[in-house]
């Protein structure tokens, strides 16, 4: 119960005093329980001779005399804390093209998570660490179309390929809320929950996301076209000028660090049947999802 | 001669360093400061009269109302998620209940979780720690008995034994009974003492029984006076006074000496039983700011933080 509240309900009670003033009853410790009662007289519940009445029974775990079974065992530090570690489940770029060529993504518009969720072709379990996508090398000389996609994890050679083409490519981190969100997002808005604020990344993934090498979203944008120019002399390609291209309004599409769904805002909740927004009036509500 | 040597004697003494470091306690004690003060003031006053200003009380006494101030006081480390409580601030000035203004209260000390076992803790603490159990039954060697075997081993019909101090026999000893002057003193951890008395301050001001005053000065001596304020104001059948020190106004301690149940207390008095014990609390704006002053730096104070020095610790006769 909240402190407010409580102060609240003791303004109605009666005076606080000495004479109704009682410990919590989880501190009062149980007495030790002599065994005297009905039925418990002669062997105290203790049985006949042996061991189990003349207190010399052998310690927890004891096997009488071989290896113990939490003796045997040996522990294994290998995979200490795997279970929590962040996972981001591969998508290589044949499936991506793949996809596009079947038309379950159109390259017209941004590729986001929610957008290759809702192809039915990857799947994402945010209950299983799963953090997002981890866009891989494979079919690299097979990709041909230029995108603007949004990712979670990627490395040199796949950044290489899509801005190749004349494409752009953003590594971008989702708290697990927002995830539940974006991986299928009618069941969310029909839950009536509204657009959670994206969280900042945890401090071992600052460096990754701010790194201009990954393109990541924290990094300077100035860093960035750097860097591709870098990656174009390594890679030994010539770097297609995107302000000529025809998607220079799709290929700027950004988010803001904050927002989960292009056009929506952190605070609003969507109504599907009868279409409509909801936007949070309340100041402090406004401050929290501003902030 | 005897007398040089009276002197020599005294002199030595008069210079040893534990006396001198008590006169310089006393000397820089804040009861001396403020006796020097008064005596600063009054010599003053029979110096010049015309040219003193009056006082807020004596302001107050002409026109009660002609002092409107809302002190907003300046908290230290408010948390930006909690709200500070208000309070008015009244006087003793007037039998008549008037508001002088309003001031802000922290909330980590004035709005804390109730938690009523803390207090228990508190209360059994105090009534426990200078507690000392007299109570001793005399064991087997304690017993005046003879040694000797009580009847012959085999024969008689009765069991086996040997002196009467056995625990067996109806008149022997008591074993492991309750053994000569035992203390029950412990020290209950500083963290528990602190909240408890944040949480009674929490429970005064949340059931309305606290009263903050700008200081306890009266304008006369007559116990009527008090009664008759305290009765209008429904204080209540029992009142605890605060002052910042242990040197009170003249008028309120003689005119309080005669009533058992209101008290006057300096803020290093200030104890969870005597909080809860009387009805109300009131309190005096300086006794306020040292609580809270003190209260706050105790509470997120740790061992490694606080070091024992004399230096640090003169300031608190």
């Amino acid at each position: 119960m909240g402190i407010e509240k409580a102060l609240r309900l003791v303004k109605d009670l009666p005076r606080v005093a000495l004479n109704n003033i009682k410990n919590s009853p989880m501190d009062q410790k149980k007495p030790h329980n002599l065994r005297r009662g009905w039925g418990k007289n002669k062997t105290h519940g203790r049985g006949h001779k042996g061991q189990g009445q003349r207190m010399t029974l052998p310690k927890l775990g004891f096997e009488t005399g071989h290896k113990p079974f939490y003796l045997r065992v040996p522990q294994e530090y290998y995979y200490e804390g795997h279970h929590l570690k962040r996972q981001y489940p591969p998508l290589s770029l044949l499936r991506l093209q793949r996809m596009i060529d079947m038309g379950c993504l159109d390259p017209n518009e941004v590729i986001d998570i929610s957008s290759i969720c809702m192809t039915g072709h990857y799947h994402l379990h945010v209950d299983r660490r799963h953090y997002g996508i981890n866009l891989t090398e494979e079919g690299a000389e097979k990709f041909s179309t230029p995108i603007c996609i949004e990712v979670q994890w990627a490395s040199e050679m796949t950044i290489a390929t899509i801005e190749r083409l004349g494409g752009v490519i953003m590594t971008r981190f989702y708290d697990p809320l927002s995830l539940i969100a974006l991986q299928d997002p009618e069941t969310y808005f029909k839950t009536g929950k509204p657009i959670p604020k994206c969280k900042l990344p945890p401090t071992d993934a600052v460096e990754y996301y701010s790194d201009p090498k990954f393109r990541g979203y924290l990094a300077d944008p100035e860093k960035i076209a750097e860097e591709r120019v870098a990656l174009s002399q390594k890679y030994g390609y010539d770097l297609p000028d995107l302000s000529e291209s025809d998607k220079l309004s799709l290929l700027l599409k950004r988010k803001d660090p904050r927002q989960i769904f292009f056009g929506l805002h952190p605070g609003w909740i969507v109504n599907l049947t009868e279409k409509k927004i909801l936007k949070p009036k309340a100041e402090y509500l406004q401050e929290y999802y501003h902030s | 001669m005897l007398g040089q040597t009276c002197r020599k004697i005294t002199g030595s003494l008069n210079v040893s360093p534990r006396i001198e470091f008590k006169r310089y306690l006393w000397r820089n004690s804040i009861c001396q400061q403020k006796i020097d003060i008064t005596l600063k003031y009054t010599d003053e006053a029979s110096g010049s009269k015309a040219n003193k200003e009056p006082t807020l009380y004596e302001k107050f006494l002409k026109n009660p109302k002609s002092v409107p101030l809302i002190t907003s006081r300046k908290l230290e480390n408010c948390n930006k998620y909690r709200q500070p409580r208000q309070a008015w601030l009244e006087t003793l000035s007037t039998v008549e209940d008037h508001k002088l203004g309003m001031l802000d209260l922290h909330p980590d000390i004035f709005a804390v979780h109730p938690r009523l076992d803390i207090l228990y803790h508190n209360l059994r603490w105090q009534e426990f720690y200078k507690k000392i159990d007299y109570n001793w039954t005399p064991s087997r060697g304690d017993l005046d008995v003879s040694g000797g075997k009580q009847m012959p081993q085999k024969g008689t019909g009765r069991a086996r034994n040997r002196n009467r101090s056995s625990i067996m026999f109806r008149t022997g000893a008591k074993p492991l009974g309750p053994k000569g002057p035992r203390a029950l003193f412990y020290m209950l951890p500083k963290q528990y003492r602190v909240q408890g008395l944040c949480t009674a301050l929490s429970f005064k001001y949340a059931q309305n029984n606290l009263h903050i005053v700008d200081s306890l000065e009266i304008p006369t001596d007559d116990p009527e006076y008090i009664q008759d304020l305290i009765d209008t104001r429904f204080w209540g059948f029992s009142a605890l006074f605060v002052d910042d020190t242990d040197y009170m106004p003249e008028n309120i301690t003689y005119a309080l000496a005669e009533f058992p149940s209101y008290n006057i207390l300096p803020v290093y008095g200030l104890n969870v039983r005597d909080m809860l014990k009387h009805e109300t609390l009131i309190l005096t704006l300086a006794a306020v700011e040292k609580i809270e002053q003190k209260l706050l730096f105790h509470s997120s104070r740790n061992k490694r933080s606080s070091k024992f020095s004399m230096d640090t610790r003169y300031d608190q006769y």
